[in-house]
């Protein structure tokens, strides 16, 4: 099989991650966007490791979960604390802060 | 899927690999795309879903048995199940989360598809048709010995990160 | 089972130098004990945990300075992690400023009622993610260090949990981080795939050469370099920053402002000097574009903020800069970059903590972080207003504070490249430390000349934590500038250690 295979598909999670990021207001849609990308990285790091028959890319990609997992984690508690003070998750309405 | 990596490493034409590799990528994209761009959060999870699934395969064409599984395990079993916990807690919209201004979304998709276009070209100029020869799965073995001995010191800093997250979240999200 | 588990037995345990890890170690300890003892001793515990934090800081400095004496370098895993004099100057750094930041959180997180032991110990994971990132010489390492150092502070920048303007600054940073995190792998897994090694020095190695895999290499080191970017908040990655510092509890304002900026240019440096130094024709033009863009905006927005916590954020973009600057020459004038930044760096964390101790002390007795309510200072708080206007100069850079000191050595890097790049961006320093001048002088101004608004002039009472964080980072500030050599004796070391691995 070609590398480039696992890579173009790679680079396609990754733009339409991109995509969400930039295009989404929720804050639990921002955060799945990110988590394409996350796994965009995630199949070229094992892709790469097989490739380069180096284990390092299987382990980089499993701390990669791990810390993925931690993030998702805490983004729910501050999306949820966010709720109960605002009952609202709506990015644009978050703008008390500006200037 | 031992199996899978093994007659990939044997034969030259790949054909029912390849097949099997575009049905499952254009399903991921598919999915992907409806992720970005349904108004609906809990349809969101559940395309989500379909493309975690889609790379825990990927990862099996790799020769990747340990990371796959743990990609069902963490994705799909623990950070899917958080999400949904999260639409549900905050009680989005069941229904339709209304859309976004059209020139955002316009400026986002330029930026996309930007993107895959210097993406695309640098891969392919990189690496051509460079084949990846897949000699059996990197086993468990290989991947533990490297964690517990090169890896060691970002291993022991992962456990001391998920301990503070967890204190963290907790704190933040309960009730006072 | 048995006869698999027989079958490995061809495992070899890493070799661990255990005085190479003893600051981790020991910062690990103190967490751990931290959160334990609010478990056990309960309310009495949780009186004591600011004691222990700062104790554990303090402690931390032992094994730094028993390193140093041993004067060794201490590689280990074939590289991956390093101890040499420029870590230990990064780390000694990272543990004062923590230090400070704990004297500054003391009261405020204690009248606060703000979950005092888990703020410690999270504020002490931060630290130590801070310390690991300064050794850190492998992909993975510092994509594990940095997690550690930026999740605890997203919680703390939510931590006051009714306020909603803290929970806007938490999810604001949150989101930005994540991403920028996520870009910042995305350009790692193309390095990775470039050289096939997770070490930064054979990443050098095989990015150097000519015919390696280029087109990658390249866009995995922009990459890496924008999620940098938005660490260290340059132009344009800098739209969290405001919004965050002034959302977030003021203590924790100035830990990220501080200790978490360096972190992401302690994390640069490293990849930069190690991981990719041979493809200056990338990351020179880049950084070169974001160092001159950051001063230039930062500046100029700050000139129209009325808000002290938000002028200091957009200062931070401006300096953020400056301390890209000699990185953008880094090919040209090599160690010389390193020493700028590293000096910088160093300068304006003590400068930095100190502006925002004042802060903290003023809003003690205005509960208002407003430039005017900075008026009239001097006529009921002199104390407070000499060491703000010291804080401020140095900042500005005027001699013989630290600040000019830092701003002397970036602009020697750049003027020694002798390129008409490296001269154009010193042309961009000096121009904007003039229309910084003034956005700083103008406070001053207002603190010396004018009067109290309400003519309130009841007189501040300062508690002895704040006092002594002011007495640390005035005397650093004041002593990095009259005696340049407690710097450049750093530089000198650094410079025999190198970076490398």
């Amino acid at each position: 099989m070609l590398l480039n295979q696992f890579l173009l598909l790679s680079a396609v999670l990754f733009c339409l991650g991109v995509y969400g990021v930039l295009a989404r207001k929720n804050g639990m849609l921002v955060l799945m966007s990110v988590e394409l990308i996350l796994n965009a990285v995630n199949i070229n790091l094992v892709a790469f490791g097989a490739f380069r028959a180096d284990v390092g890319g299987s382990v980089f990609a499993l701390f990669t979960i791990a810390v993925a997992a931690a993030e998702v984690g805490i983004g729910l508690a501050i999306v949820l604390l966010m709720y109960r003070n605002r009952r609202s998750i709506d990015l644009t309405q978050a703008d008390l802060l500006k200037g | 899927m031992q199996l899978l990596a093994q007659v990939s490493s044997e034969t030259d034409l790949y054909v029912a690999q390849n097949i099997f590799f575009a049905v499952i990528a254009g399903t991921m994209i598919y999915a992907a795309f409806r992720v970005v761009t349904t108004a609906n959060v809990v349809h969101a999870a559940l395309w989500l879903v379909v493309v975690l699934a889609g790379v825990a395969v990927q990862f099996l064409f790799l020769g990747a048995e340990f990371v796959a599984v743990t990609q069902v395990l963490v994705y799909i079993g623990a950070v899917i199940v958080l999400f949904l916990f999260g639409v549900m807690l905050t009680r989005a919209s069941m229904g339709d989360d209304e859309t976004v201004a059209g020139e955002k979304r316009a400026m986002a998709a330029i930026v996309g598809v930007l993107l895959f276009a210097v993406m695309a070209v640098a891969l392919v100029d990189s690496f051509e048709d460079t084949r990846v020869d897949i000699d059996g799965p990197q086993g468990v073995v290989e991947v533990s010995d490297a964690i517990f001995s090169q890896y060691i010191v970002p291993f022991e800093a992962v456990s001391v990160l998920l301990l503070a997250a967890l204190i963290g979240a907790i704190v933040v999200a309960r009730k006072d | 089972m048995l006869a698999l588990l027989a079958q490995e037995v061809d495992f070899v345990r890493p070799a661990i130098d255990w005085h190479a890890v003893a600051p981790e170690l020991t910062l690990l300890a103190f967490g751990a004990l931290v959160t334990v003892m609010d478990i056990v001793w309960l309310e009495r515990g949780r009186r004591l945990t600011s004691s222990v934090a700062s104790i554990a800081l303090l402690v931390t400095m032992i094994p730094i300075v028993t390193l140093a004496l041993d004067g060794e370098d201490r590689v280990m895993f074939g590289g991956a992690f390093v101890v040499d004099n420029y870590a230990l100057v990064m780390k000694a750094m990272f543990l004062v400023a923590g230090y400070v930041v704990v004297l500054l959180s003391t009261n405020y997180v204690a009248e606060g009622d703000y979950w005092e032991s888990e703020y410690y110990g999270l504020l002490l994971s931060s630290i130590l993610g801070m310390v690991l990132m300064a050794s850190a010489r492998d992909l993975i390492t510092v994509f594990v260090a940095l997690e550690l150092l930026s999740i605890p502070a997203y919680m703390l920048a939510t931590w006051r949990k009714r306020d909603l303007k803290s929970n806007e600054a938490g999810l604001k940073y949150y989101l930005m981080g994540v991403f920028a995190s996520a870009i910042m792998l995305y350009g790692m897994s193309l390095l990775y795939g470039g050289a096939g090694s997770t070490l930064l020095a054979d990443i050098n190695e095989a990015v150097s050469v000519d015919g390696s895999p280029s087109a990658i290499v390249v866009v995995g080191v922009i990459f890496v370099i924008i999620g940098f970017a938005f660490k260290v908040s340059a132009f344009p990655f800098h739209t969290w920053a405001p919004d965050t510092y002034e959302g977030a509890p003021t203590p924790v304002t100035a830990f990220l402002s501080v200790a978490s900026k360096a972190a992401g240019f302690v994390a640069l440096l490293n990849l930069l000097f190690v991981g990719f130094f041979g493809r200056d024709d990338v990351y020179e033009p880049l950084i070169w574009i974001l160092a001159a863009a950051s001063m230039t905006v930062g500046n100029l927005v700050a000139l129209r903020q009325t808000n002290l916590v938000r002028m200091l954020a957009y200062s931070g973009v401006a300096q953020a800069g400056y301390m890209l600057a000699p990185l953008a020459v880094a090919s040209d004038v090599g160690d010389a970059a390193l020493t700028a930044t590293v000096t910088y760096l160093l300068v304006y964390a003590a400068m930095n903590l100190g502006a925002f101790a004042i802060v903290l002390a003023v809003a003690r007795k205005t509960r208002s972080a407003e430039i005017d309510s900075f008026k009239g200072l001097f006529g009921y708080a002199p104390g407070l207003t000499i060491a703000m206007s010291v804080f401020l100069f140095s900042l500005a850079g005027i001699p013989p504070l630290g600040g000019w000191w830092a701003k002397f050595r970036v602009m020697e890097a750049v003027i020694e490249a002798e390129s008409a790049s490296g001269v154009v961006l010193g042309v961009f320093v000096a121009v904007n430390s003039v229309i910084a001048l003034y956005y700083y002088a103008r406070i001053g101004l207002g603190m010396w000349a004018e009067d109290a608004p309400n003519g309130d002039t009841t007189p501040i009472r300062v508690p002895a934590s704040l006092v002594s964080a002011l007495a640390i980072t005035a005397a650093l500030t004041i002593a990095f500038g009259v005696y340049p050599p407690l710097v450049s004796e750093f530089d000198v070391t650094l410079l025999a250690g190198g970076l490398g691995g």
